[in-house]
């Protein structure tokens, strides 16, 4: 079976003042349909930009490299001419980003938002738009759905705002939904609140999902499988709970032991040493062995390819070919 | 509603009105020569509120009727210039490269030259000044600043999150454009309107003093104030009837400016 979204090679760069960034380096990954995959890592790691690049969002200076290449539905989206790419955004692949505060149009009504979605996409009547941005309201929990549609934005809490954005993003049905950072700017409470409807409304519109988090608490809970990025990277993926059992790339288990869990004997919460380098100057190699507690001499001259490491499992790491290290 | 927003529309919604109503208020015709022999030069009285000037004409009459010449040409000239200001900044601000450039250097050699001067040297060419001719070249010289102020205001709507997400959710270019980044740049575009009818009407008065803005006999302030010009000792309530109503108006239209810009964006106010 064919991947509903096939990213082969993406490599996003962005010319600056510093030198040649490459945000997101020969990134490949399969979504498949009903899926949810959590990209994972830290600030800065490129899972942002890997968002963006799937509905060629990214403004110069940034630019998608030639050889990249995006497959949705058996149609390659980085060749594809402006008219059928605006089809693509919003009815095949949608978005739901980082900060609700900022992401709707603060001089426009929270029901002309969505019906505008709707007639960028479909010959419907307005009366018929505004029956369907209504149920689709009431769909993400907002009380009182009709008054709301005549509400501006400023008048919404951050949690409605991105129940609003869900509502955009779902309004023509698309095929895979993308995520990304969605609950990073809301209260705890509030934040569990929209991963629930998120897994629920994901499960209803029978949408794959591409969930983007720093926070691997929040994929364990929604996501089937997680690709760690660090450095522009893709450096592991595995199913979910195989990642959680035993994270074969150190960096995987670095971010592990970050998070605090409420199961099991209390311990001090550790932090890999350092931070992300910039990515003008990614290390030489293996672009975590000035961080890596394992590193030796091969992880310093050559850089591993994703390794095959069990069942639906790859790492970007020397230690799958070369387990006995781990224990020394 | 800030009481300056609530003073300044007071002031210019009374200035309209009267522009407006003018030939109901005016108690004589504006051009009527009421009485050549003893008319002429009277200084305020019951009969003219204002006086009267060199021809016997009475000046509220004048006064009242210059309203509807000066607001008219100024508000159809500031149509015209924020219209073409809006057009060329959003056009710069959005395509940027080269065209931006070369619009925003255009613009920086219409700046450069003193607005009054360019007026001058085309009024001066254009043999026999008619009040449309005056409007279009004051139109069309008045958007320089504006299209600068829409093309910085559009560079810092377009990088806002709302319009990738607008983007993102397939909405048009055009709609973008005409929903999104537009009616975001709203604020200072009708603040700069306002102030600029203000101003418009001090630069038309400037002309018609200097003799080349409203050709006479139709009233306007600037030409009232070149009518008492002779006459600033003896009578002066001629160029003060005229230049009273400059000022009045111009600080109505500030008064506004400021108060919409307090109201629409207390930020930057």
């Amino acid at each position: 079976m064919s991947a509903l979204l096939q990213v082969r090679h993406l490599t996003t760069t962005f010319d600056t003042a510093a030198g040649v960034a490459r945000a997101v380096d020969d990134v490949s990954f399969d979504l498949h349909e009903r899926e949810t995959l959590a990209l994972v890592g830290e600030s800065g790691c490129g899972k942002s930009v890997t968002a963006l690049s799937l509905l060629r969002l990214v403004e110069p200076p940034g630019q998608i490299v030639h050889g990249s290449s995006i497959r949705f539905g058996g149609r390659e989206l980085l060749t594809l001419p402006p008219e059928d790419l605006r089809q693509v955004r919003g009815a095949g692949i949608a978005i739901v980003f980082q900060e609700p505060g900022t992401s709707l149009n603060p001089v426009l009504t929270v029901g002309l938002q969505i019906t505008e979605t709707i007639h960028a996409h479909e010959r419907v009547p307005k009366r018929e738009a505004r029956e369907r941005a209504v149920e689709l309201l009431r769909l993400v929990g907002i009380a009182d759905a009709p008054q709301r549609m005549r509400s501006y934005p400023h008048e919404l809490s951050g949690g409605m705002r991105q129940r609003v954005m869900i509502a955009i993003a779902l309004s023509c049905r698309p095929k895979v939904l993308i995520a990304d950072e969605p609950t990073t700017a809301l209260d705890v409470t509030v934040q569990a609140q929209i991963l629930e409807l998120l897994a629920e409304l994901r499960d209803r519109f029978a949408m794959a999902m591409l969930l983007i988090t720093h926070n691997l608490g929040i994929a364990a809970g929604i996501a089937d499988r997680i690709a760690v990025m660090y450095a522009g990277r893709i450096v592991e993926t595995a199913p979910t709970g195989a990642l959680f059992r035993e994270p074969l790339h150190p960096y995987t288990a670095g971010l592990l032991r970050a998070a605090p869990r409420l199961d099991g004997p209390a311990r001090p919460v550790a932090a890999s040493p350092g931070s992300v380098p910039p990515a003008t100057a990614w290390p030489p190699a293996c672009r975590f062995h000035p961080r890596c507690p394992y590193a030796w001499d091969r992880c310093r001259t050559d850089e591993p390819s994703l390794l095959d490491g069990g069942p639906a499992r790859e790492a970007r790491c020397w230690l799958v070919a070369e387990p006995l290290r781990r224990k020394a | 509603m800030s009481r300056r927003l609530r003073l300044g529309t007071a002031l210019v919604g009374a200035l309209v009105v009267v522009a407006i109503f003018a030939p109901a208020l005016a108690p004589y015709d504006p051009i009527a020569q009421l009485d050549l022999m003893d008319g002429r030069n009277l200084p305020p009285s019951g009969a003219h509120p204002l006086g009267t000037d060199l021809y016997s004409r009475d000046l509220l009459s004048r006064v009242l009727h210059g309203a509807r010449v000066s607001l008219t040409i100024a508000t159809i000239a500031v149509v015209l210039s924020i219209t073409l200001g809006t057009v060329v900044g959003l056009t710069a601000g959005l395509t940027g490269g080269w065209v931006d450039a070369a619009l925003m250097r255009a613009v920086d050699a219409g700046l450069a030259i003193p607005r009054i001067f360019l007026l001058l040297a085309v009024l001066a060419l254009w043999e026999g000044i008619s009040v449309l001719a005056l409007v279009l070249v004051l139109g069309l010289t008045g958007w320089f600043g504006t299209s600068r102020l829409v093309r910085a205001e559009v560079q810092s709507v377009r990088g806002r999150d709302f319009i990738a997400a607008a983007c993102a959710a397939g909405v048009g270019p055009l709609r973008l454009v005409l929903r999104h980044v537009l009616p975001n740049t709203a604020a200072p575009i009708i603040v700069s309107a306002t102030l600029g009818v203000g101003y418009v009407i001090l630069v038309e008065a400037g002309l018609s003093y200097l003799g080349m803005g409203v050709p006479p006999p139709l009233p306007s302030w600037g030409n009232i104030i070149r009518d008492g010009h002779p006459f600033l000792v003896l009578a002066p309530w001629i160029s003060a009837a005229g230049g009273g109503a400059v000022v009045l108006t111009v600080m109505a239209f500030t008064v506004l400016g400021d108060g919409l810009q307090e109201w629409l964006d207390p930020r930057r106010a």
